[in-house]
Formats: C-alpha cells, sequence, structure tokens
C-alpha cells in the first residue's frame, strides 16, 4: 500500500464544505491522517465519519461552533486538533467521551468550561486548552487516568482544585497567564502537585501569586519515635524481632537514608523538604523530591543559592528528582 | 574592509553560502548581517526538516557550522515555551523569526552589590521575517513564545560560536554556567548523555 495514501491534505483551500465526491472508497477507508486546518469550515460535517480508520484529525483555524456527532463513529481516532475555532462547552457531542483520544487540542477557542464529556477520556495523554475563558478545572479532572501533559496557560482560572495532585503520570503542567492566587489553601494544592512522581514542569507564570509561597511549607519537628529510631539506625545498632515488637520493626526497616553524601542520617516521617530556586529555561528548578533529615543538613544541591559550587553539585542529583517550577 | 554587495538571498541555501562568504573576513558588520538575514524571506518548506519541537521545552537544531566562524540553528518553540535570561559569552546573536512571534526581553547586567530583581531595560514582540541582534554589551535577554495556540521558528546566528554561557535568576541576579546542547544537527536527531545543567540556548 502506498503510504502516501494514509495522508489527506486538504489543508489552506478555502473550504466551506467538504465535498468527498473526489474521493475513492479506498482512499476513504486508507487515510489515517487527515488536515482540513486553515479552511472556512462552520460545522464538522456528518460526511467525516466515512474516514473510518482515521486517527489524526486537524480541524486547525476554520470558524467551527460545533463539532457533529458522526464524529464519535471515528472509532480509531487518537489525535484531535481543534486549535482557534469558536467552539465553546455546548459544541462537543454528549458521546465525545467515548472516542479513544489520546492527544486533544482546543487551544484558541472560547471554552468557559472544561466539558464534562472531555474528562471521560480514559486514553487522554495530552490535553491542551490554552487560550479560552475557562475560569476553573472541574474535580473531575482526576478522571484523566492517563494524562501526561495539561495545558491550561492563558485563561481566567483562579484556583487548582486538589483533584489535580490525582493524576498519577502527570509530567507536565502549565497553568501560566491565569488568575490564580495562594490564599491558603494554594499552598497545600501545589505541595500535593509536587509530590507527583512524575511531574518535572510546571509553570505558574502571569499569576498574581504570592511567589514566596513555599516559604510557608513548615518543618514539622521529629517525633521522640522518629528520634529514637534515627539513633538506632545511624549508630548500627542491631535489632531484631525477638527484642522488638514487630510494629517497631517494622517501623525501624522503613528509614529513608538521607541523601546528602556527608550524612550518614536517616529519616522516617519527619523530613525537610529541601526547595532551591534557580531560572532555568525560564522556568525554576525544584528539586522536590530531595528530602533532608534535618533543616540543617546540607543538600546536594546547596542550599546556600550564591554558592558558586551550585552547578556543579546539581550534577549528582539524578535528573528524574528534579522539577522545574515557574514562577511569576 | 570589503562590504559585500546585499544580493537579497531567495533561499535558505543562499542565505548560508552568502554567510560563509561574509565571515571569511574577521571583521563582522552588524549591520550587514541583520539586513541579509532579514532580506530571506522565511520558506517553511526550506527548513521544515530541522524544525523538531519537543513537547516540554524549546530545542536548538544545528542548520550549519559556519566553518568555525559562526553556527547556524533553528530553534522551536511550543506554546508558552520560554528561556532563561542569559548572556551570550562575548559572541554576535543574530535571531531572525521564520514563523510566529516571539517576545524578546532585555535585562540590565545585576552589578555585584544588588540583591533583589533583576532591572528590565525594554520589551519588544519580533514579528516574522524580522531580525534582532544582541550582545553582552547590549545586555541580558529573555526570549519566549508567550502564544498559546501558535508556535514559533526563529533562526538564530553566532559568531564565534560558543558552548556555555551563562543564565541569571530573575528575582536575584545569581547566576549559573550551563552548557548548551542541540537537539538535532543537519535535520538529524541528537540525543546526548543527559545532564542536568543544561541550556537550550
Amino acid at each position: 500500500m502506498d503510504v502516501s495514501n494514509c495522508v489527506l491534505d486538504f489543508s489552506r483551500l478555502s473550504l466551506n464544505t467538504l465535498s468527498l465526491d473526489g474521493v475513492s472508497e479506498d482512499r476513504r477507508r486508507d487515510t489515517k491522517q487527515f488536515y482540513l486546518n486553515y479552511n472556512r469550515l462552520s460545522t464538522l460535517p456528518a460526511s467525516i465519519s466515512l474516514f473510518y480508520n482515521l486517527e489524526f484529525l486537524d480541524i486547525s483555524n476554520n470558524g467551527l461552533t460545533a463539532i457533529c456527532d458522526d464524529i464519535t463513529r471515528l472509532t480509531k481516532l487518537k489525535t484531535l486538533l481543534a486549535k482557534n475555532n469558536r467552539l465553546d462547552e455546548f459544541s462537543l457531542p454528549k458521546d465525545f467521551g467515548s472516542l479513544p483520544l489520546e492527544v486533544l487540542n482546543f487551544s484558541g477557542n472560547r471554552f468557559e468550561e472544561i466539558p464534562l464529556q472531555c474528562t471521560k477520556l480514559r486514553r487522554l495523554q495530552s490535553l491542551s486548552i490554552g487560550g479560552n475563558r475557562l475560569k476553573s478545572i472541574p474535580t473531575e479532572i482526576e478522571d484523566l487516568t492517563s494524562l501526561e501533559m495539561l495545558y491550561l496557560g492563558g485563561n481566567l482560572i483562579s484556583a487548582i482544585p486538589p483533584e489535580v495532585a490525582n493524576l498519577p503520570y502527570l509530567s507536565y503542567l502549565v497553568l501560566c497567564d491565569n488568575r490564580i492566587q495562594s490564599v491558603p489553601p494554594f499552598s497545600v494544592t501545589i505541595a500535593q502537585i509536587l509530590s507527583l512522581v512524575h511531574l518535572q514542569e510546571l509553570s505558574l507564570r502571569g499569576n498574581p501569586l504570592v511567589v514566596r509561597f513555599v516559604k510557608e511549607m513548615t518543618y514539622n519537628p521529629p517525633s521522640l519515635l522518629e528520634l529514637a529510631g534515627r539513633t538506632v539506625k545511624s549508630r548500627n545498632i542491631p535489632y531484631s524481632p525477638c527484642e522488638l515488637p514487630s510494629n517497631l520493626v517494622l517501623y525501624l526497616d522503613l528509614a529513608s537514608k538521607c541523601p546528602n553524601p556527608k550524612c550518614a542520617g536517616v529519616y522516617f516521617d519527619s523530613c525537610v523538604r529541601h526547595i532551591k530556586f534557580v531560572d532555568f529555561c525560564g522556568k525554576y528548578r525544584l528539586p522536590l523530591m530531595h528530602y533532608l533529615c534535618s533543616p540543617e543538613c546540607r543538600s546536594p544541591c546547596s542550599s546556600n543559592p550564591q554558592s558558586d559550587a551550585e552547578s556543579e553539585d546539581e550534577n549528582s542529583v539524578p535528573a528524574d528528582r528534579l522539577q522545574r517550577v515557574l514562577l511569576g | 574592509m570589503e562590504q559585500t554587495e546585499l544580493v537579497k538571498p531567495e533561499t535558505l541555501d543562499e542565505l548560508i553560502k552568502t554567510l560563509h562568504q561574509i565571515f571569511q573576513s574577521d571583521r563582522i558588520n552588524v549591520e550587514e548581517v541583520q539586513n541579509l538575514m532579514e532580506s530571506y524571506e522565511s520558506k517553511p518548506h526550506e527548513w521544515r526538516k530541522y524544525a523538531k519541537f519537543d513537547q516540554y521545552r524549546y530545542t536548538r537544531n544545528l542548520v550549519d557550522e559556519g566553518n568555525d566562524k559562526f553556527n547556524l540553528m533553528i530553534l522551536c518553540w511550543g506554546e508558552g515555551h520560554g528561556s532563561s535570561i542569559h548572556d551570550h559569552t562575548n559572541s554576535h546573536c543574530f535571531m531572525k523569526l521564520l514563523q510566529g512571534h516571539l517576545k524578546e526581553t532585555l535585562f540590565q547586567w545585576p552589578d555585584g552589590k544588588s540583591q533583589g530583581d533583576m532591572v528590565t531595560k525594554s520589551q519588544r514582540v519580533l514579528q516574522e521575517n524580522k531580525v534582532a541582534y544582541i550582545n553582552d554589551s547590549i545586555g541580558l535577554h529573555r526570549v519566549e513564545n508567550v502564544s498559546h495556540t501558535e508556535c514559533a521558528v526563529s533562526l538564530h546566528l553566532y559568531s564565534p560560536p560558543f558552548e556555555t554561557c551563562q543564565t541569571f535568576d530573575q528575582r536575584t541576579g545569581h547566576k549559573n554556567t550551563v552548557k548548551m546542547t542541540f537537539w538535532s544537527k543537519h535535520g538529524e536527531r541528537t540525543p546526548f548523555e543527559t545532564t542536568v545543567s543544561q541550556e537550550n540556548n
């Protein structure tokens, strides 16, 4: 099969309707990528469903006010790009959530809410609704369990729901140019979001934040149990199940080693998240997965921002433990 | 100092050829280079093979090594992508918009004494086909694609070529030396060994 039959390029043709008379049955079956961007369509016509093997559809830069119900018949559709149209939350079919979409881009439209149908896209990995009129993020966002990339820059969002922190694979979260303020629940939510293991980039620029919010993160001093546990572990005092109750043995076995290479200490629950701000690619890097056993402990990333040895020290922290947070 | 007569390059290849000629001399006429680059009208099909985007940050894609006199590269900026505040390691830097728009914010060099936010000098949005010029004596800058819906592509010329530069923390003026890396060279993706302190500059 000729590979070029997979791609149908109808972009930039000033089309106001979609006539498929010139498209053979074979072509309709074989087309996997269809470019309809930069035309003058005001609705997505039902005939799109004739491309029943379609995987990629680009309808960006038209004047679309609605997407037809028939789109749900594209049972193999993985990517839908619909940037720069006139869509809002009433434009989508009821069963839009049934599509097997992995990438969805609605940037540059008129959405005031993220429609609930979008939160039902279980396979969605990348969602972009930048440059719209979103006032909030629905709590149902947590249903997008495959989501890795969430771009919501350039909206009117005033708060981040804690449910965002329940997205297990979220790697890239953009909330720049919104209306987010750092009122009390904010720092808790951010702390939860920053605990996401996969998160690497978080952009909060252009929001009316009080930038020093992270200084609110408090250090809870260790309990007596913890102090005893630390002593046992750091002095290598032997212990065994015949000497100690099983819950204490379990507790001692869960000790985590302090990442400071010069510190042989351990910690249990009480630890300091070391936070360092370095401007990098316009983003501040936050080694938040970097726990220290006490505030006096020095991290492998120097806690003194004036240290010139910064860049060398950073190399000792594995890249996957660093997170980049972009602040205002 | 000879000045090559300005013949408008019709293609990217012609632009590169003329740049090679100009840079045979050791003295650079900034205006001449700027005018030459500006007169090339961007044709996407000519540079498409270098325009490789990354989802999470902007990419640097080497186009020509300029006989070691200059490096020519294409930078691809996704929605919302931006650079840090950086210097240019005593080199000339020319930046031409091939597609989309980029915001350039100029900063003063932080002086040794002052703590606190770096001082902005000016800001502008560069239009397609325009060329901006900067060097260390002019100041530092941050370049960003502020669009939430469009990506941007820019053509950069640095002379002499450099591999490291300094990045600056806007809130404190503290600096950090970073190594610069290429996402691709001559249209081929070039993954490198992972380093943490790298800037796609």
